[in-house]
């Protein structure tokens, strides 16, 4: 795995940005004295370089450096000096546990349910279809596209569905085509094999949790547990892969691509990023987004293997500080445990984000061995 | 604009050498410094020499030389966010291997091109991306002249890549495009094509490429000029109104008709386009200052305000819905075709493209060896043609024509396909055995290069190389020439000649022979690098 090196070397901007809010608030230090080094998923940068969260750690006497690297690459790196490792799933951190000299059990402070976005013309032709549905009769209903927020902040159109794994897997092994679909006929960027744009299984979290999903969906509800099972949904998954030509190496790219319109219609986000989107983002950058919450998914569970007894510390921190909660969804995560945090925030944004994830199915996720098996064998 | 050359172009060493000192040069120009107004407190007024080096307020950002045409918006963003980009110009495969290689590391803060899907195919230069995000947009498009639409009874909103094929394996539609290994546009040309064509539901495959082959031969057949910018293209396709169309960017054609009232009709075929998306990435090295500053140049070049601006001053596409795309920009959407997986799917086709699908081309080296040349000039000569050799394409045809007091012979090479390695062994040989004497009969030696592509300019790129080191002193006049060229049929006047400037040539004499034939004047004065003879030859390849 040469990516392994190349990840590592992306050191990371929450690190520089911690060390350079450090040393310019250098003076005021009462509390400062726990200097915490981790490695973390490249998803939550953006969380840690927050200057709210870096002050909200400040306050407890936390300086947090962070690099960042590919969540199913961490166990291979040398974590010596290192105080936590923070992948976006479980089972890495699972592994690392295993292997790492640990303080304790690993923590799960939140996690982010993996979905899929849509432009509208996709979405609707997917419905009509049968390989999704939008959910009608929902609080949305005002005034068009980037017009005013209704009450759960929608448009004229449905803005949110359910994605079945089922039918799309099997319009996947028959290598379906949009011009195969009724409804697309109208609407020219709708052409060529049906697909959803993921990042490279290989080296990203959401890539690899994709085929995990998949997997488990194509294989009758089971999740793989040994080679024969990995075997079974291989075919179907290099079909997933390859058909998408490149691949990008983080989840934020092909986010941003999407609300630039340009690229494939469907890719598969995490919920967080549109979450943050419609929090934080300007009303335009919305557009005619529509998120389809797969019946079958997985969930980003962003867990924290602490490695020394101040790395246990801050995971505490991150699962109890009703601060750095409230933090942690300004950035679209969900809060373990009570979900009010995470429904109060969004609470205007209902037309989109599924707060209670009603018939969601969560997959569980095989082994950290298999499944970088499955990416190997889905890109290679 | 030589935007972009993919790296399977086995670019021999020096050209790689060529580039460095330009790169420098260009990253000693800061944009809009002399504008300033001092007054913004970021440390970067007026009157401070530029070193490169890091500052706060100035965003250093390796960037694609088609984005020039944004120097007003950025020196907007500049009074807007007291930010100042310092832009280094450079093709897109040029800043790749810069990136690759380690060499950005600490130079720049950001790198702006006009795609990064061939990026992302090299995994040590994506590994220094941290994050991207699209500015605006432009497809690659058709312009089609409005006598060829009529011709053709087409509707401009659904045409497709087969329908455009089937017009040119019908002889109804020629074309000019430029060279994908030198310019983003002529390889994201060449990607959609061969979607097109392929039938390709997916991202194109070896398979595909292969299964592709006899009709992009046929559509390459169409293909009358090619050129390494989009500049030259577009004089050249002014000059010659037998030439039906244009593959650019949408961008491209548009501002054409905006600007020079080409009247084209612009097509995005209906089964897909590869677009690019301009994404302004910062770099894993950049200080969080400097990350900060592509977070707010981000957000102020995607703010509705700004997006309006940029579609109605660039024509490209806006990438927030809430700006409307401008006036000429058809608002039906299009599919993405989806690039390529692996560089060896994107190498092998440009490699084909090279060797089996374009037309061959057939040059003539117009070189002077008169007296003058002598001693060093001789030997630049003989090892920028060495230089040359490397890369030679299948089927290629070559002849060096030698001249001092008069041509002092014609000699003809072709690169064999069964055996590509002969011809420009040959040609080496040839090279070596030039010898300096002589007077400097310019304008009869062109006349008999002339005379030698004969009347055939339609089965190759036809095209001829001048090189001199000094005034015309024998044979025929220059008003001589221009009689002889004017009274040529036009299927023999299509042929232009680039000039290269050397040695004590006449620039004024040159450039009238450039103009007169259609053709463009080279540099190669400097001892090396950019504008010196190797890079002269090197840089024509482009447009042959």
């Amino acid at each position: 795995m040469g990516i392994v090196l190349a990840v590592f070397l992306i050191a990371g901007v929450a690190a520089a940005v911690a060390l350079g809010r450090d040393s310019g608030a250098g003076g005021d230090s009462g509390t400062a004295a726990k200097t915490v080094r981790g490695v973390i998923g490249s998803e939550k940068a953006e969380f840690f370089a927050d200057p709210d969260t870096v002050k909200a750690l400040a306050a407890h006497g936390f300086t947090v450096r962070t690099e960042t690297s590919g969540s199913w690459a961490m166990d291979r790196l040398p974590l010596k000096g290192y105080d936590f490792a923070f992948p976006g799933s479980k089972a890495p951190a699972d592994e690392l546990s295993r292997s790492a000299e640990t303080r304790g059990g690993p923590l799960r402070p939140f996690y982010s349910p993996l979905v899929v976005v849509a432009h509208r013309n996709a979405a609707e032709v997917l419905a009509a279809n049968g390989l999704a549905r939008l959910r009608t009769g929902a609080p949305e209903a005002t005034d068009g596209p980037g017009g005013a927020d209704g009450p759960g902040g929608g448009s004229k159109w449905a803005t949110q569905g359910t994605l079945l794994m089922g039918p799309y897997l099997a319009a996947a092994e028959d290598d379906r085509t949009w011009q195969q679909l009724k409804g697309a006929s109208g609407h020219a960027e709708l052409s060529g094999t049906v697909f959803i744009t993921s990042t490279d299984p290989v080296t990203s979290n959401s890539g690899a949790l994709y085929l995990a999903a998949a997997s488990y969906a194509a294989d009758g509800g089971r999740v793989a547990t040994d080679a024969k099972a990995v075997e079974r949904t291989a075919p179907l998954l290099r079909k997933l892969v390859q058909v998408q030509g490149a691949q990008q190496t983080s989840s934020d790219a092909p986010f941003r691509d999407f609300i630039s319109g340009v690229g494939n219609p469907l890719v598969l986000v995490y919920e967080s990023q549109v979450a943050s989107l419609l929090m934080n983002g300007q009303r335009q950058e919305v557009g005619d987004l529509v998120v389809l919450y797969p019946d079958t998914t997985v969930s980003s569970d962003h867990t924290l293997v602490p490695l020394t007894d101040h790395g246990r510390e801050l995971g505490e921190l991150l699962s109890t500080d009703p601060g750095l909660r409230k933090l942690a969804v300004r950035h679209g995560f969900r809060p373990q445990g009570a979900a009010a945090e995470f429904t109060a925030a969004t609470a205007g944004h209902t037309a989109y984000i599924d707060q209670r994830l009603t018939g969601v199915r969560q997959a569980p996720v095989p082994t950290a061995e298999l499944l970088r098996s499955m990416a190997r064998r889905a890109r290679g | 604009m030589r935007d972009r050359r993919p790296p399977h172009a086995r670019r021999p060493p020096y050209a790689r050498r060529v580039l460095l000192p330009l790169l420098a040069a260009a990253l000693l120009l800061p944009l809009a410094a002399c504008t300033s107004d001092g007054g913004d407190g970021r440390g970067s007024g007026p009157g401070r020499s530029d070193d490169g080096r890091a500052r706060t307020g100035t965003l250093r950002v390796l960037a694609s030389s088609e984005l020039s045409d944004m120097k007003a918006l950025l020196e907007e963003a500049r009074k807007a966010t007291g930010i100042t980009v310092r832009p280094t110009w450079a093709g897109t495969l040029d800043a790749v291997e810069r990136l690759a290689s380690g060499r950005a590391d600490g130079a720049f803060d950001a790198v702006w091109l006009s795609s990064n899907d061939y990026l992302r195919l090299d995994p040590e230069a994506a590994g220094r991306i941290a994050s991207e995000t699209p500015l605006m947009a432009s497809p690659v498009a058709l312009g089609v002249r409005p006598a060829t639409m009529r011709r053709l009874g087409w509707d401009a909103a659904s045409v497709s890549w087969a329908q455009v094929h089937r017009a040119v394996a019908a002889g109804d539609l020629t074309y000019g495009m430029t060279d994908p290994n030198r310019s983003n546009s002529g390889f994201s040309a060449l990607i959609s094509i061969a979607s097109g064509l392929s039938g390709a539901q997916a991202a194109l495959t070896d398979d595909d490429v292969r299964r592709a082959g006899p009709k992009l031969r046929e559509f390459f057949a169409g293909q009358r000029l090619t050129s390494g910018s989009s500049g030259w293209l577009a004089s050249a396709y002014a000059r010659r109104s037998t030439v039906d169309a244009l593959i650019n960017y949408e961008s491209v054609l548009l501002s054409l008709n905006r600007d020079d009232d080409a009247g084209l009709t612009v097509i995005r075929p209906r089964d897909g386009v590869v677009t690019a998306d301009y994404p302004l990435s910062a770099l894993t090295g950049a200080t969080p200052e400097a990350r900060d500053a592509v977070r707010t140049l981000t957000e102020h070049f995607r703010s509705t305000a700004v997006q309006r601006e940029i579609t109605a001053r660039t024509l490209r596409r806006p990438v927030v819905a809430a700006a409307r795309p401008a006036d000429p920009l058809a608002p039906e959407q299009r599919r993405e075709l989806p690039f390529p997986g692996s560089r060896s799917v994107a190498d092998g086709l440009l490699s084909s493209y090279e060797h089996r699908l374009r037309r061959p081309s057939r040059t003539v080296y117009v070189l002077d060896t008169s007296g003058s040349m002598k001693g060093r000039r001789l030997a630049q000569l003989k090892s920028a043609l060495n230089g040359l050799t490397g890369h030679f394409r299948e089927r290629e045809q070559v002849t060096l024509l030698p001249f001092g007091s008069a041509v002092k012979q014609v000699r003809t090479h072709t690169v064999d396909p069964a055996d590509p390695k002969a011809g420009p062994a040959a040609i080496r040989a040839d090279a070596a055995a030039l010898s300096a004497e002589g007077d400097t009969a310019i304008y009869s030696s062109l006349a008999a290069a002339y005379d030698h592509l004969g009347p055939d300019t339609e089965s190759a790129f036809t095209s001829i190389v001048l090189m001199t080191d000094g005034e015309n002193t024998a044979g025929r006049s220059a008003a001589e020439f221009e009689a002889f060229y004017r009274a040529l049929p036009e299927a023999r006047r299509v042929t232009p000649v680039f000039p290269v400037v050397f040695g004590d040539s006449d620039r004024s004499e040159l450039e009238a022979i450039a103009a007169l034939t259609g053709g463009r004047l080279f540099d190669g004065t400097k001892e090396e690098g950019p504008g010196s003879l190797d890079g002269a030859f090197e840089e024509i390849r482009g447009y042959q």
